[in-house]
């Protein structure tokens, strides 16, 4: 048996070289990889930049998730929030894709972020192919904006959009039967004519909404609202020209805006980056979802035209 | 004492007859000379480093592997560590559905040490990745081998605990993988019954 013993030992003696061989293998691969700049997953700690995404229509609850999650600018704030207790984050990259939205919703997420901004939290925000509108005021509640040349943006005002579909109905022989508590209760109904009252009173909830962007605006970055005034008509700008208008400070890609964030916080080059991400689970399922589940063209159109019906008062670029 | 217990080589009786003789490895057991039960542990922890190094060798970023070591080996050492204490319960419940006497410490030292051949993994896949030749099919195919290995040793050992004969052992063995199969089988079945209504609707 001594022999038998003996020979285990020896086995269990290989065994235990060959693992440390295996780790002297791996430390040097790893080595290898790192200095040729491939980046390992793997759990990120310590201080780091947030992203937070504002995609498409800014309004403020989306459909919610079947995972119990929230959309829209709900979403947004929620995340805004969660950034904000996580004493990791020292800066915030915004990664904007959006023509606006409805006034308040915008300005929920505007006032977030300023809040951010006042707690010392650096803000950098990131255009993507378009921050129109509302999509400019919420950037402009943070410390730094980083557009693309081609970007979209500016668009700064208000709109409400109606469709009048009174003389189609009368074609069609079709009258709307509408009881109300008060003269201006259909304000903006699609089946009437808007009369110069009603027009005036709209104006005057635009007029209001467009004052508060401006000042928001000129608030956020630095500026006066006389500075801003000439170029807040409504018109779109590039990238490059919202820079010549002091729109935006810089031109770059997404990834100049986190290296910005990074020096903004005095953080390390590598310092981590926390995406906003749901469970891979989860967005396996809204992308099975949206491919299979979407609805047909028509019914899809067909919720396009419920949007489009409602009417809203909105900061949204609408071309 | 645990150095004297450590210079007798007692302890190495046992890794032996895992590999040589489950039949021994079981009395040796039951002797409880040495006490097996704890050192029993060693092997799903052992199993545990050894899987962790095979497959960060073979170029799958284990993340924790590069992290922290410690916190990778943890994790997989209580996996395994908790399948064979479920494993073991499971089996002594079919021993005792077959009319056999229930001994659970025993199980679960069996199972322990039943997976001990699951630690050759590491040198054989060294070999096929040294020479660069097909590591991942031969660290898949040596994987279900030692498996094989492993359960051999398992039903011989149990054969030699209950008295039974091999074809109950290997039912008695085997229990647990059906249990477990059938739930994941039903859950399965719901999860796609859930998953079609909800993209369907």
């Amino acid at each position: 048996m001594d022999r038998n013993r003996k020979l285990l030992i020896s086995i269990l003696a290989l065994l235990v070289l060959s693992a440390v061989i295996a780790i002297v293998d791996i430390s040097m691969n790893m080595q290898q990889k790192r200095s040729a700049a491939i980046s390992l997953r793997g759990p990120q700690f310590g201080p780091g930049v947030g992203i937070v995404r504002i995609e498409g229509p800014i309004q403020m609850a989306g459909a919610a998730s079947p995972f119990g999650g929230m959309r829209g600018a709900e979403s947004v704030i929620r995340r805004l929030d969660d950034l904000e207790r996580n004493s990791d984050i020292m800066a915030v990259v915004v990664r904007i894709n959006s023509p606006g939205g409805t006034v308040g919703a915008s300005q929920e997420i505007y006032e977030k972020l300023w809040k951010l901004r006042k707690n010392k939290i650096h803000l950098v925000a990131s255009m993507g192919e378009i921050a129109a509108s509302g999509g400019y005021y919420v950037a402009s509640a943070c410390d730094y904006i980083v557009a693309n040349h081609g970007t979209i943006t500016g668009s700064i005002g208000v709109i409400a959009v109606s469709p009048n579909i009174r003389r189609l109905f009368e074609k069609i022989g079709i009258d709307m039967n509408v009881i109300k508590s008060g003269r201006y209760k259909d304000i903006l109904s699609s089946f009437r004519d808007i009369n110069p009252e009603e027009r005036r009173m709209i104006q005057e909830i635009i007029d209001s909404s467009y004052r508060k962007f401006l000042k928001d605006v000129a608030k956020g970055r630095s500026m006066s609202e006389s500075d801003i005034a000439p170029i807040a008509d409504g018109r779109v700008l590039s990238g490059e020209a919202a820079l010549r208008y002091k729109l935006v400070d810089q031109l770059g890609t997404f990834e100049d805006a986190i290296d910005k964030a990074r020096q903004m916080a005095k953080l390390s080059e590598d310092a981590p980056v926390y995406e906003d991400a749901g469970s891979p689970f989860e967005q396996l399922m809204f992308g099975m979802k949206q491919v299979f589940g979407g609805g047909s063209v028509l019914e899809r159109n067909i919720r396009g035209l419920e949007d489009e019906g409602a009417a809203m008062i909105e900061y949204r670029y609408r071309p | 004492m645990i150095v004297t217990e450590l210079k007798l080589l007692r302890w190495a009786d046992l890794f032996l007859n895992a590999l040589i003789d489950p039949r021994a490895l079981y009395r040796q057991i039951a002797r409880r000379e040495p006490k097996a039960f704890a050192l029993s542990f060693v092997v799903p922890a052992a199993v545990a480093a050894f899987n962790i190094l095979t497959l960060s060798l073979l170029g799958k970023e284990t993340g924790f592997f590069y992290y922290k070591i410690t916190y990778g080996w943890i994790l997989v050492f209580l996996y395994e560590a908790l399948i064979a204490l479920l494993s073991a319960a499971l089996m002594d419940m079919a021993a005792q559905f077959f009319g056999y006497r229930g001994n659970i410490r025993d199980f679960i030292t069996l199972v322990n040490f039943s997976l001990f051949p699951k630690i050759f993994i590491l040198p054989l896949v060294y070999i096929f990745r040294i020479f660069n030749f097909a590591p991942l099919f031969f660290y898949t195919f040596f994987s279900m081998a030692l498996l094989v290995w492993s359960a051999l040793i398992a039903i011989q050992a149990i054969s030699e605990m209950q008295p039974a004969g091999l074809g109950r052992a290997t039912l008695i063995y085997l229990f647990p993988l059906l249990l477990v199969g059938t739930v994941l089988f039903f859950m399965f079945i719901l999860l796609v019954i859930c998953g079609v209504g909800y993209l369907a609707g």
